[in-house]
């Protein structure tokens, strides 16, 4: 590989935006009935409706969830120096559990027309906003308590992350052994991850606020490097060690917890994307991020299309978390067998 | 030029832990090769990571080219000092090109970026320690003593005034334990300096200018090796027995153990 870095970061790019594009063209021509291009395109009803109210927002929904998910697991990964660390394992599944379980316990009471409030400032459900919010705070205990000597202790906060989930994920049992059936089905669907159907704007914005992470972890990827060579060695060659963890641990979870507040649990694509990627590209993370970024954004696009087409027909909506998983790990176990 | 001074240094590891170095004092200039020599625990690593800031000592003082360690920069730091592990790690699946590349870290812009130049470094590096024809393999596949040669590379290809090498030869074979003494020995003609943390007292007395003996954290012995290298100077320090004859080839003082048998 005598190519610079900067060559395979742009060949990566090159290869991986037409497979986005196709992806949300895929995504665009999914879904339940037929629908007219040129019609949609010439502002006939329903057609027009279909194309940009509902299945535009969901791609557009779909390729920023899969692209922050995917940039958050190459940061944890690199940072834990542990592949098997996914965007949530330091508790930011678990803190957004709690947060939705509580918002939806508390529905009717005071604290649940707060939330209803709070949440449509952002233009959010009240679930989303809880979810984000749970999300942000397990960071901050995990980053708390993660530290050692003034400095984030990976191995420390990833013991934290893991107890703080097991005990969430027992605290969201209690509180469903109270709630009503359809209460529970809610919480669980979006548990496993759902796409839903926002507005552009809101969508916009978020796809501006998840820049903000996603160009801190670019501009950190030559330092994610050196932290392979270990502690001392990414410090000899003049890293700040303690400054880079702490930079890419909270914009991995600012990416994740905007994920969170749309979609819920998205698993799989944080944790698969990234090794697809070094599989081909290699672990040089300059192009491992913006190719995951790519990759996770088509991935989920896809993803989404097939849940939508394999459930049309049980009139349910489909908890694309577990398609992800269904569709991904048997593809992710052929290109494995297909590299080595 | 000193390019290391290092002045009345003191280090623990805990605060309830003996004191690793000692009140140490320690000094390379530019053109000499220097080596830091004792027995096991003596605080040699310890030493030479206080040199590079990657330690911070608890008392007493260390400049690089004149410039006190706390008004460097990590990476001005990088630029004057570089440091080799005695064990680098070996799980890393770049190539040793990358490896080598890693080395222009200190000397790159906001997104790392390299450029030709530095690719151009990072090649001679590769080629001085022999190690161009591992270029396109992963460190991971790499023997003990290749994996050495490549992170040698890397620390040459930092292009630091200063090497602080910790074991470098421990897993060369002869042929490349040479190589690398002519290669710090071509830099310390061109200006550079090189602290080396040795065990093999036979290739301390051949490759240094200057020795430096520890003992439980402090300086008992420093000069060139035919001072240092002698049995009233090693024998207590060690706690055993040795000899010192001279190389019939080169005079050089070559150190052996008397092992009963």
């Amino acid at each position: 590989m005598k190519r610079s870095a900067a060559a395979r970061a742009a060949l990566a790019v090159a290869v991986l935006l037409p497979l986005v594009v196709l992806a949300a063209a895929v995504g665009l021509s999914t879904g339940a009935g037929a629908l007219s291009l040129r019609d949609a395109l010439r502002g006939h009803e329903p057609d027009a409706t279909v194309l940009f109210r509902l299945r535009m927002p969901r791609v557009l929904l779909a390729a920023e969830v899969g692209a922050a998910l995917s940039v958050a697991g190459v940061a944890l990964q690199a940072l834990l120096r542990n592949p098997l660390a996914d965007p949530f394992v330091f508790g930011l599944s678990g803190g957004a559990a709690i947060g939705t379980a509580i918002v939806t316990v508390a529905s009717g009471s005071a604290v649940g027309v707060a939330a209803t409030y709070g949440a449509a400032f952002f233009g959010l459900l009240p679930a989303q906003l809880a979810a984000m919010a749970g999300a942000m705070a397990a960071a901050l205990l995990v980053f708390t308590l993660g530290r050692a000597r003034g400095q984030l202790e990976p191995s420390r906060a990833l013991l934290v992350g893991v107890v703080f989930n097991s005990f969430a994920s027992a605290l969201v049992l209690s509180v469903e052994a109270v709630l009503r059936p359809d209460q529970m089905q809610a919480v669980s669907l979006w548990l496993a991850g759902t796409l839903g159907y926002e507005a552009l704007p809101l969508l916009a914005g978020a796809g501006v606020a998840l820049l903000v992470p996603a160009l801190v972890l670019i501009a950190l990827a030559g330092r994610l490097n050196l932290l392979a060579l270990g502690d001392e060695g990414a410090a000899a060659l003049g890293v700040d060690v303690g400054r880079t963890r702490l930079l890419a641990f909270f914009a991995a979870s600012a990416a994740v917890g905007i994920a969170v507040a749309f979609t819920g649990l998205v698993g799989f694509v944080g944790l698969i994307v990234p090794h697809a990627v070094r599989l081909v590209a290699g672990p040089d993370h300059r192009v491992v991020l913006p190719a995951s970024a790519l990759g996770g954004a088509a991935f989920l696009v896809l993803a989404d299309a097939l849940a939508r087409v394999l459930f049309r027909g049980l009139g349910a909506e489909p908890p694309v978390g577990a398609v992800t998983a269904i569709v991904g790990a048997p593809l992710f176990v052929l290109l494995m067998r297909s590299r080595r | 030029m000193r390019l290391l001074e290092a002045e009345g240094l003191r280090y623990r590891h805990a605060a309830d832990a003996p004191e690793a170095v000692a009140g140490a004092s320690l000094a390379v200039a530019g053109g000499e090769v220097v080596g830091l020599i004792g027995p096991n625990a003596a605080g040699k690593s310890t030493l030479a990571r206080l040199c590079c800031g990657l330690l911070t000592a608890r008392r007493g003082s260390v400049s690089l080219r004149g410039t006190p360690l706390d008004g460097l920069s990590r990476r001005e730091r990088a630029r004057r000092v570089a440091f080799l592990p005695q064990h680098p790690p070996h799980d890393l699946s770049f190539t040793a090109r990358e490896v080598a590349l890693m080395g222009r870290a200190p000397h790159l812009g906001l997104w790392s970026l390299e450029g030709p130049d530095d690719l151009a470094r990072a090649t001679a590096a590769l080629a001085e320690v022999d190690a161009l024809d591992l270029a396109d393999r992963p460190v991971s596949q790499l023997s003990g003593g290749e994996r050495q040669r490549v992170f040698l590379a890397r620390a040459f290809a930092q292009e630091a005034s200063l090497l602080v090498l910790d074991e470098p030869t421990a897993a060369l074979d002869l042929a490349h334990q040479v190589l690398l003494v002519s290669a710090l020995r071509r830099r310390a003609r061109e200006g550079g300096g090189a602290l080396l943390v040795l065990h093999d007292l036979a290739l301390a007395g051949a490759a240094c200018d200057r020795l430096v003996l520890l003992d439980r954290g402090r300086v008992v012995a420093e000069g060139p090796p035919a001072v240092v290298l002698r049995p009233a100077v090693l024998s207590p320090v060690y706690g055993t027995e040795v000899e010192v004859v001279a190389n019939p080839a080169t005079g050089q003082p070559l150190v052996a153990p008397r092992i009963p048998r």
